[in-house]
């Protein structure tokens, strides 16, 4: 087992990630590229991350309208705070620096979240 | 661990065994000074603070191992001298007590400790009275003690010290075992409330999360059974079709919008939406065996519709509508080559068939947006139950093959168009961009394509032509247009379609994840935000492991990358590692393929 790529004990996986569907992603973006092998997990684990965040985010936004369905402006506020954040970590430097504005979003969510109710 | 639930459960709610037990180890301590105190001193009303005090003070440890002893002091009142024993005795016997009456303990525990403190408090001084009285007062009460520990147990958990109390003085002066299944029933029953209490979380939130509550797909089935079944029947029953619409209509109203424009639904357009859309939801899986079955069918009836000769006028009439299909189904066997002869059983199943394609087809108009069709208001007079299988089944199609919508509305448009023009071509629009969706989305998808009938692949070269050019055309205009254009679009649409059904799959993945991570419920067009955001991140994403292995000089993505990406993004920083959120997120099988471990035999796995 030690040596198997596979999983080999139990086949049975919750939350399995989709690896053949993440390979094929990326092929169609980047054809010329290759993927290494466990690439696609981390990729997937990625992919859970921000959408566990982006659901964080909603969730909030949601909160803040006082709303007991998420909308579709929630998720669009989310994805901008998101995309944002993301396209500054990537230009940006300073990881700490990138750390506190999530922090200071997060936090002025929270608090308008704990004051509105 | 043990106090420190139990400080805290002294605080918020009954005693459990460890309670007493800490409290046993606390009494031999303190007993003597402080219970003789706290006995003398009105025990009543130190068990009336006690309970609100200990909800109310913090859970320290000394407070609440005081507030313990008090209360319990005040059942041990008469037992002080017999201090020596209890120590001794009563952890034993606390857990005997436990393992006897661990099935006492009743399912009230967590109201119980929800009770407010008024009532436990007047009913615990009572009892305290009693038990301070006269033990075997209290033997009586304790005797039942299913009932009498429900009753208690409802009160609240002072009721619950008391008995716990009791039960040590009982223990104390050698009770028979009937208090001490009771006071077992109440630590037991204390314990199964604290577990109570420790499950119960779980449950509030799932009830209180209905937007996790999985849309039960169960119609589906039945409608593709029934669907099945009456496509067998031969009974032709155009009218009332709006049953079998509204059963989809529930389960799908929601789905449609999900789907964009759906090829050849323009005549049906006009009709409610909302119960095509329910149509068109259906699963792909039915669609598939709906498919062929129309198709099968519609082959067969072609030749017997053109005996019913019913075409009336185009597109306008809602009946001729219908019609219009059942001719035009004619039309296209003749004119197609493939030989389907299923052999359906009725004539009338085949028109119905056809009409239900129609509708199938006109449906994914339908939920094209494509409003103010007159398709769907003669198809729901003609259309029975099969027919809006049928309908769902092609529209399911459709629909996964129309991600986009472009296709649909290319179709629509060209439905539109053509319906006006003949009605044979028309009556083959239907069919064929039903059969062309189906055909189409089969083709991309080599699985399905595999198992579509000649007549499916005949339907292709029609349909792609009206699938390629968006426009809204209806579905009677697409048989002109597709017939003369059918070779060149047929190359394109494979290419996109392919590329939708799987993408749509793979991200819905992960958009039941964020509906799973939202724990709210949310609207279909949120949903839809979502995938585009996923879509997004997507090309971000491949963006970003390109530029850095490109810097690395690699044309391979390693994990390096990805772990550089990582941390860019503020998820892997010095306090959190890469290894962390494998351990974290992912299942064990691919922490195993991930992380390297060492093995036996001096090798280490995955290799380094």
């Amino acid at each position: 087992m030690a040596f198997s790529t596979t999983v080999s004990q139990r086949k049975h996986i919750k939350r399995k990630a989709p690896r053949g569907f993440l390979k094929r992603v990326f092929k169609r973006q980047k054809p010329h590229l290759r993927l290494e092998t466990s690439g696609d997990l981390l990729v997937h684990l990625n992919c859970l991350l921000f959408v566990h965040r982006l659901a964080e985010e909603t969730r909030m936004n949601a909160f803040e309208n006082k709303c007991g369905v998420i909308k579709k402006e929630h998720v669009q506020a989310a994805a901008k705070v998101k995309v944002r954040l993301k396209s500054l970590k990537s230009v940006c430097n300073s990881k700490e620096e990138q750390r506190l504005e999530v922090k200071e979003h997060i936090f002025e969510n929270y608090m308008m979240y704990y004051f509105r109710w | 661990m043990a106090e420190a639930m139990a400080d805290s459960y002294n605080g918020d709610s009954e005693p459990t065994t460890r309670t007493l037990l800490r409290r046993v180890l606390d009494t031999a301590d303190t007993r003597t000074p402080r219970r003789r105190r706290s006995a003398r001193v009105g025990a009543q009303k130190a068990l009336l603070e006690t309970p609100s005090s200990r909800r109310l003070s913090s859970p320290t440890k000394m407070n609440v191992r005081r507030h313990s002893h008090r209360v319990r002091s005040i059942g041990r009142l008469a037992h002080v001298h017999t201090s020596g024993n209890v120590e001794e005795q009563t952890p034993r016997t606390l857990l005997k007590n436990i393992l006897l009456t661990a099935p006492e303990s009743s399912i009230m525990r967590p109201e119980s400790v929800v009770k407010p403190v008024p009532t436990p408090q007047v009913v615990q001084s009572s009892r305290r009275d009693s038990s301070r009285g006269s033990l075997e007062l209290q033997l009586p009460e304790l005797e039942p003690p299913t009932t009498l520990a429900l009753g208690l147990l409802a009160p609240g958990r002072r009721k619950q010290r008391l008995r716990l109390s009791v039960f040590q003085q009982g223990m104390d002066q050698g009770l028979p075992l009937s208090q001490e299944p009771r006071g077992n029933a109440s630590a037991s029953s204390l314990t199964s409330s604290l577990n109570l209490t420790f499950a119960t979380p779980l449950q509030p939130q799932s009830v209180q999360r209905p937007g996790l509550a999985r849309r039960p797909p169960t119609r589906r089935a039945v409608d593709v059974g029934a669907f099945l079944q009456d496509l067998r029947d031969t009974s032709l029953a155009l009218a009332s079709p709006g049953d079998s619409l509204r059963t989809p209509v529930a389960t799908l109203p929601a789905d449609t919008v999900l789907e964009d424009t759906q090829p050849f639904s323009q005549p049906l357009v006009g009709r409610s939406p909302s119960g095509y859309h329910s149509l068109t939801c259906l699963s792909h899986t039915e669609v598939e065996d709906a498919e062929r079955a129309v198709s099968l069918r519609t082959q067969s009836s072609g030749p017997r519709l053109q005996n019913h000769s019913l075409y009336v006028c185009p597109a306008e009439s809602p009946g001729c509508w219908f019609l219009l299909h059942v001719r035009a189904e004619s039309v296209l066997d003749q004119d197609t080559p493939n030989k389907y002869h299923p052999g359906k059983p009725a004539e009338l199943l085949a028109g119905k068939a056809k009409k239900v394609d129609a509708h199938a087809v006109s449906f994914p108009n339908n939920s094209s947006a494509i409003s103010g069709e007159d398709g769907v208001e003669p198809l729901q007079d003609g259309v029975d139950e099969e027919a809006e299988e049928r309908m769902e089944e092609s529209l399911s199609v459709s629909e996964v093959m129309d991600t986009t919508g472009t296709q649909g509305s290319v179709r629509t448009e060209k439905s539109k168009r053509h319906r006006e023009m003949s009605e044979a071509v028309e009556a083959k629009e239907p069919e064929g961009s039903s059969g062309d969706e189906d055909i189409s989305g089969r083709r991309a998808s080599p699985e399905l394509a595999s198992s579509t009938t000649e007549f499916l692949q005949a339907r292709q070269p029609q349909f792609l032509e009206p699938a390629l050019p968006p426009s809204t055309a209806v579905l009677s205009s697409e048989p002109l247009e597709p017939l003369p254009t059918r070779l060149p679009p047929r190359a394109r649409t494979p290419g996109p379609r392919p590329r939708q059904d799987p993408h749509k799959t793979g991200l819905s993945h992960y958009v039941k994840l964020f509906s799973f991570y939202a724990k709210m419920p949310m609207e279909k067009k949120a949903l839809e935000m979502v995938e585009k955001c996923l879509d997004k991140y997507f090309q971000h994403l491949c963006d970003d492991l390109e530029v850095f292995a490109a810097h690395a000089g690699r044309k391979t993505v390693k994990p390096e990358d990805l772990e550089l990406l990582m941390r860019r993004q503020g998820l892997v920083n010095d306090q959190v590692s890469l290894h962390v959120l494998v351990e974290r997120y992912l299942p064990l099988e691919y922490r195993q393929l991930l992380i390297p471990c060492a093995f036996s035999g001096n090798s280490v796995f995955p290799a380094q």
